[in-house]
């Protein structure tokens, strides 16, 4: 069981990871709350983005940069907002030069409003960008057509969403979700966007996702380190919750307590309609008149 | 001369290199530089020729999710 926990880790193009939590950088209050959240969230990867500079930011410039060196965390540039395949192509590739990484969270927004990933946009940047070498792990949603689309095109990686970005809504479309799981068995899959709570996370680790992405889950709650460490926590009890395998789902009550040697037991049969007496009422259980039942559940 | 640095026209004396637009502008490392849409590697900086009316964009880490 111990060798099963260590071989346990999230890879992603090759690198290994004891963390399956991927932790966004934006919206924090200050950098120390930042800081303190990277340190509580203890994540895999952090993601970041590049702008023009903009005078007197805190979450941007040297500053930011140097805080996040010195968390030693893997570095995952987003290309956020890109709205076509060449935007989203040329901000990688300066993402590359920056950061001096091959690893890109591909975005190409299809639609402003809801921020749903475009699909053709998707797959045609994607392709270009395996070519020119980088590990691409796509932002997109849950359509298994399009996530087939992107592995063949060379992702390693699937990063569907749960909900539009920054909702907090958790995952809308379950099943096909969980459906995606099971088409794609040997595909890292890690949730990305909509996660609002730990219980959020938890569920889809319990289905089986590689790993979770997020951001303002943590950074817009009121308290984003003790959130942080929640998510930390919640993710790892939904990753151990599917390794070990669940129980399977039954149609009806199970006793979990032995029935044989139960003392005091009586026969109450006729709540099947079978019982003889000649007066019922007489021999029947008292909680039994009241409605409530006696079976044993715990 | 003219040039577009981050979307705002700038005058430059004259053509020069990268190298040289980089040191007047100083901009605040780390950073990465596209000279016409197109990624300039750390090292070609010297190489890159500035012309009139070209687009030079400088970017920086920032916070994203």
């Amino acid at each position: 069981m111990k060798e099963r926990q260590i071989d346990d880790q999230l890879v992603i193009y090759g690198r290994r990871f004891s963390s399956r939590l991927l932790l966004g950088t934006a919206r924090y209050e200050s950098p120390s709350l930042l800081d303190n959240s990277i340190r509580a969230a203890d994540p895999a990867m952090l993601t970041v983005s590049l702008r023009r500079q903009v005078a007197g930011s805190p979450d941007s410039g040297e500053s930011f940069w140097n805080l996040l060196r010195e968390t030693q965390r893997t570095i995952l540039p987003n290309t956020a907002g890109c709205l076509s395949p060449h935007e989203a192509i040329k901000t990688a590739c300066m993402a590359r030069e920056l950061f001096q990484t091959n690893l890109i969270k591909l975005e190409v927004i299809g639609d402003e409003v809801s921020l749903q990933p475009d699909p053709f946009g998707l797959v045609e940047a994607a392709n270009q960008l395996v070519r020119l070498g980088f590990q691409v792990l796509p932002y997109c949603t849950e359509d298994w057509i399009l996530c087939r689309r992107l592995m063949d095109v060379g992702c390693e990686v699937l990063m569907p969403w749960a909900a539009p970005i920054g909702t907090g809504q958790g995952p809308r479309n379950a099943r096909a979700l969980r459906e995606l799981r099971e088409r794609a068995p040997n595909t890292p899959l890690i949730v990305d966007a909509g996660i609002g709570l730990p219980s959020h996370a938890c569920q889809v680790m319990e289905w089986g996702f590689d790993g979770v992405l997020l951001n303002t889950a943590v950074s817009r709650a009121d308290d984003p380190v003790r959130m942080a460490g929640a998510f930390a926590s919640a993710i790892k009890a939904g990753r151990s919750a599917f390794v070990a395998g669940p129980m399977l789902v039954q149609e009806t009550a199970v006793s979990s307590t032995p029935e044989i040697g139960r003392p005091f037991a009586r026969d109450y049969s006729t709540r099947s309609g079978i019982r003889t007496d000649s007066n019922p009422s007489s021999s029947i259980h008292p909680l039994l008149k009241s409605g409530v039942t006696d079976r044993v559940v715990g | 001369m003219f040039v577009i640095v981050n979307g705002e026209t700038r005058p430059l004396p004259e053509p020069q290199t990268l190298t040289a637009l980089l040191i007047s502008l100083s901009p605040q490392a780390p950073f990465a530089v596209a000279h016409n849409e197109e990624v300039v590697p750390r090292g070609d900086y010297e190489a890159c020729r500035i012309s009139p009316g070209d687009r030079i964009d400088i970017v920086h880490p920032t916070a994203g999710g």
